[in-house]
This record gives C-alpha cells, structure tokens and sequence, in this order.
C-alpha cells in the first residue's frame, strides 16, 4: 500500500456562485485498522481562506502547523490577512523545500479571493500547482471523487444546493473506498457567514 | 546491477469502460468504442459488447485479445450445450459458465473485466459482474474498466436500488424506468470520459427486453486534452 493510503483520506473543494464548499471524510486509519472516526483535515487559516490536507495524517498536521506560523508571520509583517492565490504559491513554496524528502500530503486550498471570487486549487505532494474553475478533489478517494464530482456538478450554485451536491458526492465516493468514510465535515464559505456540518453517512 | 533480458510480455492493456443496469423488464449494457494501447488509440471504433445466447449479452474491458479467446472458448461450450440439450442457456448457467472458465485460467488469467447481462429465470433483468479470475455476483448495476471507479457512486448515488453494499443483499433491480436508466449511462460515461484517457469516442448502447435486442449509438469526447 502506498504512503498516501496509510491513513486513507477524501478531500473535495467545489466552486458555487460567490461561495465555496469544502468537505472531508473523518476516518484515521492505520492501514486497515480505523483508529479515529473524529479526524480533522481541513483547517481554517482565516475567515476566507481553508486548507484541506489529505494524505499521511502526521505530515498534514506538521504541514499545517507551519502554515499557521508563516501566516500569523505575514499578518503581524502586512497587517492583514493573505489572499488565497499567495497562500497557494506559500505552500507550494514549502512543499517544494522538500524535494528530496517530501511531505507526504495532497493539499486542497480553497478560499474567497479579492472581490470573494471563490477560488480553489490542489498541488501534488512536491507542490505543482493545479487551478481548477469547478472542483479539485485529493485521498485515497480521489478516483471515486472525480467521478462524483464530475456528474454532479453545475456553475453557478447558490450555497444550499452546492451544499447538497458536495455531500451526496463525498458520501457516495467514500462508500466506495474503504480507507475513508466514518461520516463527512463541510464547510460551505460565503462572504458573509461559514457554515460547518458534519454528515452522517455509513459509518464503516 | 541485475542483467537486464528481453522478456516476453503476455499481456496488454487496451483500456474501456463497461457499464451494466438491470431493470424490471430490461436490461441495458453500455461500452465506449475506444480501443487502446500505451498513450495511444489504435481504434475509435472497437465493439466491447457480444451476444453469448439469445437475451445475454457480455460486455468486456481489459485485453481484447483475451477477450477474444475467452468468447471463442463460451462460444464452443455454448454450441455443445445446445447440441445435447436443444435449448440455449439460461443467463443464470452462462453466468456460472464464464465463471468456471475464468477459474481455470486461474494461475495464467485471462485479463478481462467483465460484465454480463439477460433475463433470469423469473422474467427479470439481472446483472453479473466478474473479476479477472471467475469471482462473479449477481447485482442491479455494474461497472468494469479503466474508468469503472469514477462510475460506481455514480451509479450507487442515481440509480435508487438498494446498493450492493447493503447487508442482508437485497433484490436489486433498479425501479427507474429504461428511458431514464439510458439517460444515467450516457451522463455517467460522460463524466468518465471527462477524467479518464482511456473511455472516449463513441458510447455503444444495447438495450435488451421483450421485443429484442436494440442497439444505440451517443457521440463522447474523442479529444485526450481540450
């Protein structure tokens, strides 16, 4: 099995209209042993800007954890919070560091840049940039999620609808991957207001 | 350093997708036409799908070449069965067929992924689903091929019969009707042919139910990037 399935992982980021939509699974595994069903993989960096890391569970928490410091750095240094399209080039930056020893994670980056126009993007684990206008998706998942993601989608959704679709195609793709599931956890993000849920799905 | 020596590859790889729905009085099976090799297509307009007996069709994804030898071989065994029991085979038996043939391939497999798809013994539609070496079940929908995991929860997500993943099994045939079952295969195989290099094309549809057989043509992408 390879490094990125150890821990087994989804992770989804969809475009809407003036909003975005983030959502993971919530297992941990250690190969085919679930170790926690409460994980976190997306995390908050500011109010519009999150950061989903899926992957080796320990380098997305380490990675994590050096992103907040570059960007409580940046915000005591410009005196205000960074733009998602500098967020992505920062972390990409810090994935290329290492090279030759690499973080084994796939980030998803999704906020609302200058104006909240919704933006997103993943990167490998060595930080080749991928924009994407729809959706991006990373974890063990990823074939299942594409698949979802690609039938289901339309431009242009207001927040309740992008809710929906974002949860009916995780929890479809996840009850296809063994390594991940154990429920869902969305963040829906609009200029106004971020509403988290967590879903309940099948729980295996 | 090993030696390195040319060695004799028996198998490739030729890509496709497959899909199978099972309905109450139908059944329809779906294959793009792309045939493949490595990064490059040596055909558009390549037939997945074959006729084994009167209403049950095989769809198959993998190495057409073994694709091939595996029909001749169900092909003979199906000429001898009617001979001795003047009768085609019920798709039940032929799925138990393919199955055994599989298996005794078992430790030089043919490389094919396969579906198969007719009418039980009731009347009602009925989907098998195979992997390489004879594994077979009897299910609602399936999916096999390059671009089968892009499909499944598609499938599992649309089609509103009781999934596969449902313990105890339950009867699975799907409660939409066959206008809108064809209308989730030709969506589903242009999802996959979106993100995945191998399905593209054209889509062959063939529909099986009391009147007949009726087969259907729907245009995919047939461009790898754009």
């Amino acid at each position: 099995m390879s490094i990125f399935e150890y821990n087994g992982s989804a992770i989804v980021a969809m475009v809407g209209k003036n909003c975005f939509a983030i959502a993971s699974d919530r297992r941990l595994g250690v190969n085919l042993q679930t170790v926690a069903t409460d994980f976190q993989r997306i995390f908050k960096i500011h109010d519009k800007l999150f950061v989903g890391l899926s992957g080796l569970g320990s380098d997305a928490q380490t990675l994590y954890q050096r992103l907040v410091f570059r960007h409580k750095l940046y915000q005591l240094r410009e005196e205000r919070d960074m733009k998602p399209e500098t967020f992505a080039s920062l972390v990409s930056a810090i994935l290329y560091e290492k090279r030759f020893g690499p973080y084994f994670c796939q980030p998803v980056i999704a906020g609302l840049g200058n104006d909240d126009k919704p933006f997103i993007c993943t990167m490998d684990f060595i930080g080749a940039k991928e924009l994407a206008k729809d959706f991006v998706v990373a974890g063990s998942a990823s074939e299942s999620l594409y698949g979802a993601c690609e039938a289901l989608f339309k431009p242009d959704m207001e927040p309740d609808e992008l809710s929906e679709v974002v949860s009916q195609a995780l929890l479809a793709s996840v009850d296809r991957d063994c390594l991940s599931g154990w429920g869902g956890h969305i963040y829906i993000v609009t200029p106004d207001e971020v509403r988290e849920k967590i879903l309940k799905g099948r729980m295996d | 350093m090993s030696k390195q020596q040319a060695r004799f590859e028996p198998y490739d790889f030729n890509g496709g997708t497959c899909v199978a729905i099972a309905g109450a009085d139908y059944c329809v099976v779906a294959a793009d036409t792309r045939m493949s090799t490595g990064y490059n297509i040596l055909t558009r307009d390549y037939s997945k799908i074959n006729k084994l007996a009167d209403k049950c069709l095989m769809a198959s994804s993998g190495f057409q070449a073994d694709v091939r030898a595996l029909q001749k071989v169900l092909g003979a065994k199906h000429l001898i069965y009617q001979h001795q029991h003047n009768k085609q085979m019920s798709c039940p038996a032929m799925a138990r067929l393919l199955s055994n043939t599989l298996y005794y391939k078992r430790f030089f497999p043919y490389y094919t992924f396969n579906v198969l798809v007719g009418f039980d013994e009731e009347g009602k539609g009925c989907v098998y689903t195979y992997d390489a070496v004879g594994s077979y079940e009897k299910v609602g929908y399936s999916a096999q091929g390059s671009g089968a995991k892009l499909i499944m929860p598609v499938l599992d997500n649309q089609l509103k019969s009781p999934s596969p993943l449902l313990l105890p099994a339950l009867d699975a045939v799907t409660p939409l009707t066959e206008a809108e079952a064809i209308d989730v295969v030709k969506d589903v195989f242009a999802s996959a042919t979106e993100r995945d290099i191998y399905t593209g094309d054209k889509l062959e549809i063939v529909i099986v139910n009391a009147d007949g057989i009726r087969r259907e043509y729907a245009e995919l992408r047939k461009r790898l990037i754009h």
